[in-house]
């Protein structure tokens, strides 16, 4: 499967992938997005299975990118993975059509529970 | 309305210290009344909206190399002055995200600030602090605290 990671911070950025191997999610194929405009165009051209997306981030939000997405028809899985866990953003990001909210921080464990069943 | 205390800080902080810093639990972060003095690396993040006031983390200049080293699993010689802007700007957000989550709804986080200060004063204006939470990491200084701006605090 095709990962699309999205966060502002390189570094997260590392620490989602070092997550996701360590939860034993290690052989999919990773991409990655370093803001909001450019989650949105990489979730149209390169056609991941799931797009894993921080919330805050300079040029679209994460909520701004998934309602794009669902606005030209685009319906690939998203989550979110984000320091800001309320919720009234939980409520925002399901009413979006987003399957999770992963609050950082986050652990390996935390990453087997939710998308143990996405990613099998 | 209930403001975020030392205590929640603090439990925020034994958080992200065992998911990212000190995963093993060999290097945790150790309460002291100890404040990083300067030059000093301040990363912050605003709140605005329903609550106002902002999240602030100083490091001593070795502390946010470590943090940058411990984050991206990089030797200390190896880490960048970007790659310390990047990391300690992310663990304030990561804790101002947390903060947030007890504030009332209606409030918004920004994208984090870095500076290294190296002389003189850093000073939020019209805001006066709510808690803090000061300790030492490797024997180095860090300091977290809240600030809120006095015509909403």
């Amino acid at each position: 499967m095709k990962i699309l990671i999205a966060d502002d911070s390189r570094v997260m950025r590392q620490i989602v992938t070092r997550t996701l191997r360590q939860a034993g999610f290690g052989g999919h194929e990773l991409v990655e997005a370093a803001d909001g405009r450019e989650a949105h165009d990489l979730a149209i051209s390169e056609k991941p299975d799931l797009v894993l997306s921080d919330w805050n981030m300079p040029e679209m939000t994460g909520i701004e990118v998934l309602r794009a997405l669902r606005a030209g028809g685009v319906n690939v899985p998203f989550g979110f993975v984000t320091s800001e866990g309320t919720d009234e953003m939980r409520q925002m990001a399901e009413q979006a059509g987003a399957l999770f909210l992963i609050t950082k921080p986050f652990t390996a464990d935390n990453f087997t529970d939710v998308l143990g069943p996405i990613l099998g | 309305m209930t403001s975020p205390t030392t205590d929640d800080l603090q439990a925020i902080t034994e958080q992200v210290w065992l998911s990212y810093l000190d995963p093993e639990g060999i290097n945790p972060f150790l309460p002291s009344e100890e404040a990083p003095g300067m030059p000093c690396v301040i990363a912050a993040v605003s709140v605005t909206g329903a609550w106002e006031g902002h999240v602030v983390m100083s490091f001593s200049e070795p502390a946010s190399k470590l943090a940058a080293s411990a984050l991206m699993g990089m030797e200390d010689e190896e880490v960048t002055r970007d790659d310390i802007a990047d990391a300690v700007g992310e663990l304030v957000n990561v804790i101002g995200g947390n903060v947030k989550s007890l504030l009332p709804d209606g409030s918004l986080l920004s994208l984090p600030h870095v500076a290294t200060i190296d002389e003189g004063v850093n000073k939020w204006p019209a805001a006066v602090e709510v808690c803090h939470l000061r300790g030492s990491w490797q024997n180095e200084p860090i300091a977290i605290s809240v600030w809120t701006s006095k015509s909403t605090g």
